[in-house]
Order: C-alpha cells, then structure tokens, then sequence
C-alpha cells in the first residue's frame, strides 16, 4: 500500500523521465488514479463490508448537504425562471416557461449544480480529512493495527457519495421545480397542475434516466477525485490545503467532461 | 455512541426512502401523462411529408392527445410510414375511414398528427390499419398565396396613388369637386335644394301622421268601420241589397238584350215594323191615306154640324157653355 502511493515519489527521485518530468508526472498519475480505482472495485466487491461507516458517510454527505442543496435548487429554479421570461415574452409564449425550466432542470441544472456544490461541500471535505489523516499517519496507523484504510476510509466515502449525490439531485430537481412554479404562478397564475402537466410534457424516461445516471457519474467522481487527493496528499499541512484544493478542482473540471459526454452519448440514443 | 449511530442511520434511511419515493413518484406521473401504462392500439399513415415530425411527437383526436407517433420510415419512392400508438379507449371514435393530417401545437410548437374520425356507419378502426391521409397545409404554398396578394395590394396602391395625384390635380369628377369653386357652389345648392326637399318630406310625413291621427280618432269614420259592429252588419246589409240590386239590373239588362234582339228579327210584329222596308213603305201609305180620311172626315162632320138634322143639337150646347161661363 505504502509501496503503491509513493510509486509516482519514487519515479521522481531516481531523475529518469520518458518524455519531459511534467509529461510523465501527468502519465504516472493517470496510472495511479487507474490502480486507485481498479482497487476500489477490488475492495467494493468482496467482504468484510462496513456498512456502518458506509451510513455514517451518507449522512455526512448526503444529510448534512440537504440544506444548502435545498436553497441553491430553489434559488436556481426561480433566477432560471425569471430569467428565462423576458425571451419568451418577446415571443408572445410565456406558456412555456414550465416546459423550458423543467427540461433545463431535469436535463442538466439539477444535475449540475448537485454535483458542483457536492464537489464544493464534500469534496473537499474528504480531501482534507484524508489527508490530514494522511500528514498525521493515521492511514498508516490503520494499517499496522490491521484495519485496511482502504476499504474503510476510501470505498465508504466512495460508495456513499455515488448513492448520495443522485439522490440529491432528485430533491434538487422538485426543489428547483417549486422555486419555478413560484415564479411562474406569481407572474402567470398558472395553477399547480397545469404547471406539472406543461413541465412533465417534454420530459421523457431518457431525460430522466441520464440524468440519474449522469449524477450517479458524478458523485463517483467526486468521491474518487476527493479520496484520491486527500489519499496521496503530500506531507505537512501544506499538502492537507493542496488536497482539499485539487479535490473540488479536479472533480469539478472532470464533472464538466463528463456532463459532455454524456449529453453526447444521450442524444445519439435519443 | 451507539444510539447517535442508530439516529444517523435512521436518518439516513428516511433521506433515501423520501428520495426513492420521490423518484418513483416523478416516474409515475411521467408515465400517468404520457399514458404508459394504458392499453394502445397501433395505426399507420403513409404522408408524402411529415415536415420535421419526430417520434414521440403526440397525436391529437378533436383537440385531445390520443397517442404518440412511435416509427418513421421511409416508404416506397420518396413516401413516409409513420406509426401511430394510440390508445385503446380512443379506438371507438376512429373509424376505418378516418384520416390522419400533419399539424402543430400552435405556431411554434411541436409537429403533431390530428386525426379525423370518419364516418360513423363504418367500423372502428383496428390495431395494424392504415388510415387515409389529408394534404397539411402548406407553408410554402401559404408564402406564395402571400406574396401574390403583396404584389396585388403593390398595384392597388400604385392605383391609389395615381388617383389621390388625380385629384390633388383637380382632374377627373372627384377633382373638379375638390378643387373647382364652381363645382363646389353648386353641389352647396344641390345640398340646399335636397335640403328643402327633405323638409317637404319631414312636412308632408307630419300631415301624414296627422292625417292617420285623425283616421284613428276615436269616433271617426275609420275608427268606426273598425269597431262598431252595428255600422258594419248594416254595411254588410247594404252590400247585400247591392248585390241582389246588381243580380235584378243584370236580369232586367239580360232581359232588354233579349228584347233587342227580338226587335231586331222580322219574325214579330215590331221586329217588321222596325226592320221590314216594305212593311214601312205600306205602313207610310197607310198613314197617308188615313190623313187623308181624316181631312175628309173632318169636312164630312162639319158638313153634318151645318145638316137640319143636327143643327138644333150644336145650337143647344152652345147657349149651355154660354150660360156656364156666366
């Protein structure tokens, strides 16, 4: 385990690079993110299983997030919608503001937002925690007194933020959707059925669906990203900063990729 | 330690349940409005242009969504299969010779299919039929109706302007009476004249209305003729009396043609008196000769007052008429 986190160290100090030392630093550390997750799934899949610190995780992220989640949906869905109105009045089609915000939401803002104040909130979050834990040398503690830091610290957090950050998005989408209708009911009158039906009439399972699957994406990459930093950290609390810094950084630049992937990937299916 | 431990997870159980629930409950009203757990029945249309229709679009009966196009292909040359899912409850108001036409949700709305029920004394229309089609309406054909109609409004108000220039020049009747005193002077006459004839009009209504007053004056000869029944059974008498006088007049005049032409035959004694020349001739000598008679009859009987015999009678009667004046 030691040998395997220090693998990119040691590369390092024997001062034989391949291309450039920047070029092969970003090459190793592709390779230890992919031995990092071959080893999650190795771990994930066979026992012992901590399940309560798998509950404990949950409710670290997904819990306690719900609030702040809470007000952000809201916030968005009703600037979403006050926004969006001067456009479609132009047009004379204010009557489908219900239709325009809910797909925007459920395709991509709920989703999004989700996932980046996740990035922001528990990524760095776990960034720092591990790697504190990592400059104290309490994973390397775990591991003399023969608990496997991995499964325990790693993969509960991993698991916790794939299964939390999709449920979040769920409630971010129903509170975005009310911040709308708010907006659209003080301006338009629209009552409450007449907005769902107009909301829900664009909306088909592959909206619904990828995005679930694109959160799902999402809260594994900010599990694995703010693991990964706060796992490698470097030394001294210097290194703690770095890694709470590069876990929300990195997880939501990769959050952004993979948002164009997967619109790609759904609209060719569509 | 243990009892925070069993809060959190409770909690943490509730915060995904609810999440779950939500989820699920979001799937199902999906599914409730786009109509996924209702029994369908499948209807096909061959279009010559669907104009950007995509699957999934809906399809509309008489304003209501009955379905979704579910397959595009293309068929034959250059034709369109579109297949319909429509609703099973709907299958009662489609009939076999209904037909299927390529509209939208307003004017920039989504691409739908309304279909038309078709006659009501065939049968409904079943899962894997064909429905005829009718023609959408065409925009481009829509923009070259327009742009004949702005080349047609371009001459007229060519025309227009050629008139108002017309006129401003005073040329032509609508001109002159723009611009021509004269002209003016004796359409304000004109007016005048009608004006004066419109009073006569308004005057002679007046007399009128008095007049017809007067006629409905309670007590006149028109109130009367309307509402007293005694003039009018003896109004009704009188009539009676001048048919039965014009029945006798025709008689007496049936009568007197008769006569007439009675005189005018010579099978009666009048008749040949009238008619007959030879009858007149003789008749005339006849009269002669009693003229004659008379004149010498008269001599005879003055003869006779001068005979002895008579002569003491005239004397008689002429001292008694003497006495008489005395």
């Amino acid at each position: 385990m030691q040998k395997y986190r220090h693998y990119s160290s040691s590369m390092k100090r024997s001062g034989k690079y391949i291309v450039s030392r920047k070029i092969d630093q970003i090459f190793i550390n592709l390779y230890d993110v992919y031995k990092f997750i071959l080893r999650f799934f190795k771990e994930v899949l066979f026992p012992p299983y901590e399940f309560k610190e798998v509950v404990r995780q949950c409710y670290e992220i997904g819990y306690k997030s719900l609030p702040l989640i809470t007000l952000t949906g809201f916030i968005t869905g009703l600037v979403f919608t006050k926004q969006s109105r001067p456009s479609l009045a132009d047009f004379g089609a204010t009557s489908w503001l219900p239709s325009l915000v809910s797909i925007a939401i459920i395709r991509a803002l709920a989703p999004l937002v989700t996932a980046l104040i996740t990035a922001g909130k528990v990524g760095s979050q776990i960034g720092a925690e591990l790697g504190s834990m990592n400059v104290t040398e309490q994973i390397d503690a775990m591991e003399v007194s023969g608990t496997n830091p991995f499964k325990f610290l790693v993969v509960t957090r991993m698991l916790a933020t794939t299964f939390m950050i999709p449920l979040l998005a769920v409630y971010t989408c129903i509170v975005s959707l009310i911040g709308s209708y708010i907006n659209v009911n003080q301006n338009e009158q629209t009552s409450y059925s007449s907005f769902v039906v107009s909301a829900l009439q664009n909306i088909s399972f592959l909206d619904l669906f990828s995005s679930i699957i694109k959160t799902t994406l999402f809260g594994f990459t900010i599990g694995a990203v703010g693991c990964y930093q706060g796992y490698n950290s470097s030394k001294g609390t210097e290194g703690v900063g770095k890694a709470a810094n590069s876990a929300v950084v990195v997880s939501m630049f990769l959050i952004f990729i993979e948002e164009i992937l997967v619109v790609q990937i759904v609209n060719a299916i569509r | 330690m243990e009892a925070s431990e069993n809060k959190r997870s409770v909690v943490v159980g509730i915060f995904v349940f609810l999440g779950i629930v939500l989820f699920v409950a979001g799937i199902f009203t999906l599914a409730g409005q786009q109509k996924r757990f209702v029994k369908s029945i499948n209807i096909n249309a061959i279009f010559d242009n669907v104009a950007g229709l995509k699957i999934g679009n809906n399809v509309w009966f008489s304003g209501v969504k009955i379905g979704t196009v579910k397959k595009i292909d293309f068929y034959g040359s250059s034709q369109v299969k579109i297949l319909m899912n429509v609703e099973e409850e709907a299958q009662k108001y489609i009939h076999k010779n209904a037909t299927a036409q390529i509209s939208s949700e307003g004017i920039i709305g989504n691409r739908i299919i309304v279909i038309q029920g078709g006659s009501l004394n065939l049968p409904n229309v079943e899962s894997g039929d064909r429905i005829g089609v009718k023609k959408a309406l065409d925009t481009d054909k829509m923009m070259e109706d327009l742009q004949a109609n702005n080349k047609n409004l371009i001459d007229i108000t060519g025309n227009l302007s050629v008139i108002t220039t017309r006129m401003v020049e005073g040329k032509g009747s609508i001109g002159a009476l723009l611009t021509d005193s004269t002209m003016a002077g004796s359409l304000r006459n004109t007016m005048a004249g009608l004006s004066s004839a419109s009073q006569n009009i308004n005057n002679t209504a007046v007399s009128l209305s008095n007049f017809s007053n007067k006629m409905n004056h309670k007590g006149g000869l028109v109130d009367k003729l309307l509402t007293d029944t005694a003039v009018f059974s003896q109004l009704q008498s009188s009539v009676g009396e001048i048919k039965r006088l014009s029945l006798s007049a025709a008689t007496l005049s049936n009568d007197l043609t008769t006569a007439g032409a009675k005189l005018n035959n010579k099978d009666n004694a009048i008749g040949v008196l009238l008619n007959d020349q030879q009858t007149a001739e003789s008749l005339k000598k006849t009269l002669l000769n009693l003229e004659s008679s008379s004149a010498k009859l008269d001599e005879n009987m003055e003869a006779l007052q001068h005979n002895f015999l008579l002569k003491g009678y005239f004397k008689k009667k002429a001292k008694g008429e003497a006495k008489e004046v005395k």
